[in-house]
């Protein structure tokens, strides 16, 4: 029978565990560990490891840390047991306590306690890296299982007296289990959210002073459950000190009215994460306002993505058809760059190359529009920039060749080719400064200008 | 492009950056033998496109954003196998529980396969990423339009 409850749990999957468990621990031990799991797997277990993942940054270090925080931390009520200063008798006779009235083990030797402590405090003493614990659901649904026998170990003990014998302690065991699953999850949930506040508001003081948006609702989920089976202030007290340590998760109210179980909430935040995503991307893709509905702007969305993807692709193209043409000019136009510049940055290595590029007065003319880049339209760019343009500045006396195509035009001409470039791009572009640009090789300069950006 | 007080991060550089990498890549691309040849236009639009994704990849966020970071490692991959970037000392989740098929699920799985290393994320993370690879795309594709039309002689 001890073995079918084991295989029925199945929650006890750590086979080190197992083994240890078996040999230290009469078998009416193990009988209540698998017995218990069962009704809060399914509340509880579930819960975790999903919001354990479902904290975006390193929140699953301070999950699993507060797990074992509360696991191993004395909570400072227990004054019932006689010594065993460690954490891990306390552990295991919150375990043990919990599922009522199973006096005689508080009597019971310390080996005892140390035979379970070790078990179960071997794998979470330490704190493992993450890396063992992300790994390892079926951890977290344990830490998680056990953590929420701590806390109502608090309710056992005040409630049920000590006095029990083994057979007993089977259907103490099943009363308490049952009991447990029966506490319907989204049963009076304007009286259970008031409670919740209750504990919240508690909390809520040492959270909001480290709040950040990425969090797990792995605590919340506890709380809730804790709450809803312990029904009392007190018990909710408790849990808010064993549970001070936690201080970046973030605390979702219940609202009135709606299910305050934690698989509800969690999905809320979620559905609230995403809807805000949903609108940050509305307000980037064009033509999507009219659009209502998350699976059409999705399919808007994914359309926009497919056009750009497209385009870069024929732009690539047409790249690579330009280029073969101009391949020889490749470094002059890297030099001369006709891309609009935003910033104001003179880096003078540069000025100076222009200088040796353009012809004086050309550059004495690029000089009076100071605030586009024109100047240099090596302006943007940064000293790497510079710097391979300077290691390619033999390569460039054709540049010098080709520009002094402009000493033909007169220094007005430049002038209302700059602004005409100038008034070109502030019409299509408000937003950003803009320079003119100057096409080397070819001399349809004005006409040039009119396509710039 | 201000996207309003957003929580969400979603900056991008301005376009000299787009541009400043682009070229930088182009150049690179340029110092390899087989690309002057006009013979292999397909291949020579390929090598194109993947430089234009993997300076849009450096200009934007390097490794900072989760789908430069992928670009990256697909870009590496191709060339050779020795590029590993450091790894990051948060373990990326498994994300399978996180997604929790979704009604829009359908959707998203469509954008998974659009936004590089979608796969690797839950829902809400894959619309933060989507919204800074849009702005980065259509910083890209402004770049190329300019440096199209610079260079093509009228």
């Amino acid at each position: 029978m001890d073995n079918e409850l084991f295989m029925n749990a199945g929650v006890l999957s750590h086979p080190s565990e197992m083994t240890s468990l078996s040999s230290s621990s009469p078998p009416a031990m193990l009988n209540w560990a698998s017995m218990e799991t069962h009704p809060l797997e399914q509340s509880i277990t579930r819960n975790v490891p999903r919001d354990c993942f479902f904290g975006e940054k390193s929140t699953e270090q301070s999950i699993f840390g507060s797990a074992l925080n509360s696991l191993v931390s004395p909570p400072p009520s227990e004054s019932n047991f006689s010594g065993g200063g460690a954490g891990e008798n306390y552990v295991t006779r919150e375990l043990v306590g919990d599922l009522g009235n199973i006096g005689d083990i508080y009597g019971a030797p310390a080996s005892f306690g140390n035979g379970f402590g070790s078990c179960y405090a071997t794998p979470m003493m330490s704190s493992p890296p993450l890396d063992a614990f992300s790994g390892d659901s079926r951890f977290a649904e344990r830490a998680a299982r056990f953590s929420c026998l701590g806390s109502r170990s608090f309710n056992g003990r005040r409630t049920n007296g000590p006095v029990a014998e083994t057979a007993s302690i089977n259907g103490e065991m099943t009363r308490v289990s049952s009991n447990s699953a029966l506490k319907p999850p989204a049963g009076e949930s304007s009286g259970e959210s008031s409670r919740k506040r209750k504990a919240k508001s508690k909390e809520h003081s040492p959270s909001t002073a480290s709040p950040s948006p990425n969090l797990s609702k792995e605590v919340e989920g506890k709380e809730d459950s804790d709450s809803k089976r312990s029904r009392k202030s007190q018990e909710n007290g408790e849990n808010t000190k064993s549970l001070d340590p936690y201080k970046d998760f973030i605390h979702v109210r219940a609202r009135r009215g709606q299910a305050t179980d934690s698989h509800s909430l969690a999905e809320r935040v979620r559905r609230e994460k995403i809807s805000e995503r949903m609108k940050l991307l509305q307000e980037l893709v064009p033509g999507c306002n009219k659009v209502t509905g998350k699976a059409l702007m999705l399919d808007e969305i994914i359309n926009y993505v497919q056009s750009l993807q497209r385009q870069v692709e024929f732009l690539s193209m047409k790249l690579s058809s330009v280029n073969t043409r101009l391949d020889f000019n490749m470094d002059a136009l890297m030099s001369k760059d006709i891309f609009p510049s935003s910033n104001n940055q003179q880096v003078p290595q540069l000025e100076s190359s222009s200088h040796i590029l353009l012809a004086d007065h050309h550059s004495h003319t690029l000089q009076l529009n100071p605030n586009d880049s024109s100047n240099n339209i090596m302006n943007p760019m940064e000293t790497s920039e510079s710097r391979s343009f300077n290691s390619q500045l033999p390569t460039l006396t054709h540049l010098t060749d080709s520009i002094s195509q402009f000493s033909t035009y007169s220094e007005d001409d430049l002038h209302s080719i700059i602004h005409m470039g100038f008034a070109q791009n502030q019409i299509r572009e408000p937003n950003q400064v803009h320079s003119t640009s100057f096409q080397g090789p070819s001399n349809q300069v004005p006409s040039h200008m009119k396509a710039e950006l | 492009m201000g996207s309003g007080n957003n929580p969400i991060y979603t900056g991008v550089p301005e376009k000299d950056v787009f541009a400043l990498h682009f070229l930088q890549t182009l150049s690179n691309l340029r110092t390899q033998i087989p690309f002057s040849s006009p013979d292999k236009t397909k291949d020579r639009v390929k090598k194109i496109k993947k430089a234009a994704y993997v300076s849009m990849a450096r200009a934007a966020g390097g490794t900072n954003r989760l789908w430069s970071r992928s670009l990256l490692h697909q870009a590496a991959k191709r060339n050779n196998k020795n590029v590993r970037l450091s790894r990051r000392r948060k373990r990326v989740t498994w994300p399978r529980r996180n997604r929790r098929d979704p009604v829009e699920e359908p959707a998203a799985e469509r954008l998974r396969n659009l936004v590089p290393g979608g796969g690797a994320m839950e829902t809400s993370k894959l619309m933060e990423e989507t919204a800074h690879y849009i702005k980065c795309l259509s910083m890209q594709v402004k770049v190329m339009q300019c440096l199209v039309d610079g260079l093509s002689p009228k």
